[in-house]
């Protein structure tokens, strides 16, 4: 176990300090205490290859970890754990960081100070925690396979599930070609087919070999100085046998030799279209979270009051940026009419910023919203949290301030540059069945 | 003169001022904190369709609050978005069946913002022009959420529910409804609704009490507005139809099932909003054995969810799934009720629940942003913001055996969403 290796502190107001260091191979905790906040949350992030365990191998462990632990067994027994810690959730999640799988376990419990009859939440909830990931019920080497028979029907109903909405549908279906061939081309928690293949066994097998491998990220963030739970956390993780450590490594997404354009048709009223534009050599990150705000992130963004207010297109309309995969995702949910008139829109702007640049007022207005939510993020503990653990792929580390430094320098020339970048990689239209 | 109101769970103040124009204006300003939310709302919603204004008695069309909200963004010279991006606030509105609510939320300029939120609610521009324009864009809006499985199930379970009750409309309308407003159906309800009296103003965060005071003096004038008031409508006590069914492109069935009670106000809103919560839960919530069983059986899946839908003149007990057979659910909780009527869940039991649900309220004050909504609810409702906290500590189980017998299981309708045949 190493203690205060590769410590950080970054300090805002003098009570705010995010701390990571490394508890043991591949295992980081990082803190940020605030005694603003009434409530204590922990929160567990394994990060795995998708080529190494099967998605629905991973999805089904991580529903695991929220179902039940040697200590409370059965689904009913742990809710009423969470119950006697004053309704503290228990969540787990499986999605995509860079290229590869992020497996999230979250508990979040009121802070010892509000309890009603001085019980401490707060350490029972990182042993609670560190219960799910570690010490789940198994029985002659795999789960129980009643449970994971439940939990597979649970993750088909949830795959199938994301045509009752339709932008996510939308979205699903258009990242099979914009992202073909790479992680972000299926869901993380993968396919109906495969998930019926599931089983006791394989997914016990996924989970041993997550716990092995994974680059693991334990966060607390409250108001505690959560040196009980620390150590609780180090003396759980250092007991687990490590090897082949998986590194995340960022790859921008490949931009196509031309741009693709494909539809689905489905019943409703509404289409949806989607649009990818991918900038593999984006070296600029704060003048394209700029360029994206000016074009379609704010209320006063180029699509917001040019295509819906002015032009009366289409009630939402909007983009944002993903700096991984160095992609510009743009919406809008457009009546059928409407469509290439939309899309002609949408590319007439990028256009127009490339070809004149931003006004000097565009940019000030968006470095504005820039900031005041860059200012914001410090009473969003999770939030704040994020916003570091977000970096552990980069070289250094950069606090929410030095980020608003480098906001502020942006010229408009470096956002007609960032906006420059891009090239069309796919239009997809979710459209009505005729 | 600004009272104070201690909250000994919380340890916070909220300060009270009420302005010499009537409006009253809740603050809880949170030491150390970066930002500010202000939410101003009027207690105008989609459900005030008729009402008697100056001895007139006017009827609008379905969806006027929240084209009204739509349109007030938009002024003589610059709309609200455009001012507010001169600060770098970030500012919406929102409209629900029984009030209309302007917000922005900043981390710095909090008086100018406030300034600005004030504003544009105070000075409405409605021309034929821009009420024109806006059709299609909210046309557009109504659409989205007719493609919205989930809306379409809970507007459904609210038109099965109620048979008056003007809450049975969508909030948006339709597009043939809203094809009927005009300039001056704005106006009109502007004129009735939008009066200081009507209206309150509640902020949490980062910001000074006593500018707040200042800049609602300095916005906000008395008018000579008269009362409003809505027609009155009596809504029979038992619910409106027992099932309602639409298709819709969704994997599987989904349904969402109403238990109709009486509206209550005040107090007794927020009482039985708080004991009927720990009941649901008990019955039928995450640890209950109910939701053990249906898991089991693979009947229900982790789309699970119960609780208390209650607002002005509406109040019904709710739980929402997916299922194959939606309607054994509904069979299924009648009989758990009729059970547990008999037999109550145990005391051990509901001092869990009780703990939680404590726990939950507590909860809603650790950020800005919920602390404001937490204050604007406790105003929608006419309590102290401490009310629901202080009461989920105290609630009694004998007090709770009374409130589950008097649930009427056969009160209920069901609305499924079922996939396209």
């Amino acid at each position: 176990m190493c203690y205060n290796r590769n410590s950080i502190f970054l300090r805002k107001r003098v009570i705010k300090i995010f701390e990571r260091k490394e508890l043991t191979d591949g295992v980081y905790f990082s803190k940020i205490t605030d005694p603003r906040f009434k409530q204590n949350r922990f929160w567990i992030s394994l990060f795995t290859g998708y080529d190494e365990i099967p998605r629905e191998d991973a999805a089904v462990a991580a529903y695991e970890f929220s179902e039940c632990c040697e200590r409370y067994p059965d689904y009913k027994q742990l809710s009423l754990a969470l119950l006697d810690l004053y309704d503290a959730n228990l969540s787990s999640s499986t999605s995509t960081f860079c290229n590869a799988r992020r497996t999230n376990i979250i508990i979040s419990a009121l802070d010892d100070r509000y309890a009603l009859n001085g019980e401490k939440l707060e350490c029972e909830a990182a042993r609670l925690l560190c219960d799910c990931i570690l010490r789940p019920c198994v029985k002659n080497g795999a789960f129980d396979e009643k449970t994971v028979e439940m939990l597979r029907a649970q993750l088909i109903d949830n795959i199938d599930s994301s045509i009752n909405d339709k932008a996510v549908y939308a979205s699903e279906r258009a990242a099979k070609t914009a992202f073909v061939g790479e992680p972000a081309e299926l869901p993380p928690q993968g396919t109906h087919e495969n998930a019926e293949k599931v089983t006791a066994k394989s997914v016990y097998n996924a989970y041993k070999e997550m716990l092995r491998t994974a680059h693991i990220e334990i966060g607390a963030v409250g108001c505690s100085d959560f040196a009980e739970s620390e150590k609780i956390f180090a003396d759980e993780f250092s007991k687990l046998e490590r090897g082949n450590i998986y590194r995340i490594k960022p790859c921008p997404s490949r931009l196509k030799d031309e741009p693709v354009e494909i539809a689905d048709h489905i019943e409703m009223e509404q289409e949806i279209l989607r649009m990818y534009l991918k900038a593999p050599d984006m070296n600029d990150r704060p003048a394209n979270a700029l360029f994206s705000l000016i074009l379609g992130g704010m209320t006063t963004s180029r699509f917001f009051t040019d295509i819906r207010e002015s032009e009366s297109l289409c009630y939402y309309c909007g983009c944002g940026t993903d700096r991984f995969s160095r992609t510009l995702a743009c919406s809008a949910g457009i009546e059928p009419a409407n469509e290439a008139m939309v899309k002609a829109s949408m590319l007439r702007e990028i256009k127009d910023i490339c070809e004149n640049g931003v006004t000097d007022e565009e940019l000030e207005r968006a470095k504005l919203e820039m900031l005041n939510s860059i200012s914001s993020c410090y009473d969003d503990g999770l939030g704040l949290l994020s916003w570091y653990i977000s970096q552990i792929t980069d070289e250094k580390f950069i606090s929410p301030e030095e980020y608003a430094e480098e906001i502020k320098n942006v010229t408009p020339e470096r956002v007609r540059k960032a906006a420059e970048k891009y090239t069309l990689d796919t239009v997809y239209t979710l459209k009505n069945k005729e | 003169m600004i009272e104070k109101i201690y909250s000994n769970i919380i340890k916070e103040t909220c300060l009270k001022y009420v302005c010499e124009c009537g409006t009253e204006v809740y603050m809880l300003p949170m030491k150390g904190w970066s930002s500010a939310v202000a939410q101003f709302t009027a207690r105008f919603g989609s459900q005030d369709n008729s009402f008697l204004s100056n001895g007139k008695r006017i009827e609008i069309p379905d969806g006027t609050a929240h084209y009204l909200e739509h349109k007030l963004f938009e002024s003589e010279e610059k709309n609200a978005f455009s001012l507010f991006a001169q600060t770098g606030a970030s500012c919406n509105a929102g409209t629900s069946f029984d009030y209309t609510q302007y917000y922005f939320s900043c981390a710095d300029k909090f008086r100018q913002n406030l300034d600005i939120l004030l504003g544009f609610v105070s000075e409405p521009y409605f021309t034929e022009e821009n009420v024109e324009k806006e059709r299609g864009i909210i046309g557009q809006e109504i659409t989205m959420y007719r493609d919205n499985p989930s809306w379409r199930m809970f507007t459904n379970l609210l038109e099965g529910l109620y048979s008056v009750n003007p809450v049975r409309n969508d909030i948006a309308g339709t597009v043939e409804s809203i094809a009927k407003i005009t300039p001056q159906t704005l106006y009109d309800c502007y004129n009735a609704f939008y009066s200081p009296s009507n209206m309150f103003l509640c902020a949490a965060g980062n910001f000074d009490p006593d500018e707040v005071v200042e800049v609602c003096e300095s916005r906000l004038k008395k008018s000579s507005q008269f009362k409003v008031e809505t027609t009155p409508y009596t809504e029979p006590y038992e619910i409106n139809k027992k099932v309602m069914r639409l298709q819709m492109p969704v994997a599987k069935p989904m349904f969402e099932i109403g238990f109709k009670r009486n509206a209550v106000y005040n107090e007794e809103e927020i009482s039985d909003y708080i004991y009927y919560n720990i009941l649901f839960d008990m019955i039928f919530g995450n640890s209950s054995e109910f939701y053990e069983q249906m898991r089991i059986y693979g009947i229900l899946n982790d789309e699970w969810t119960v609780g208390v839908f209650n607002g002005r003149g509406h109040f019904f007990l709710t739980a929402r799934g997916e299922a194959d057979q939606p309607e054994l659910i509904l069979a299924t909780m009648m009989t758990y009720i009729r059970k547990m009527q008999k037999e109550p869940p145990s005391r051990e039991l509901f001092e869990r629940v009780k703990k939680a649900t404590y726990g939950s309220l507590v909860k809603e004050f650790t950020d800005v942003r919920s602390v404001c909504n937490t204050l604007t609810e406790s105003v929608l409702s006419n309590v102290s913001p401490f009310y629901a906290v202080e009461l989920a500590s105290a609630v009694n189980y004998e007090t709770l055996v009374d409130k589950l017998r008097d649930i009427d299981e056969h009160n209920a309708c069901i609305s499924i969403i079922e996939p396209l045949s």
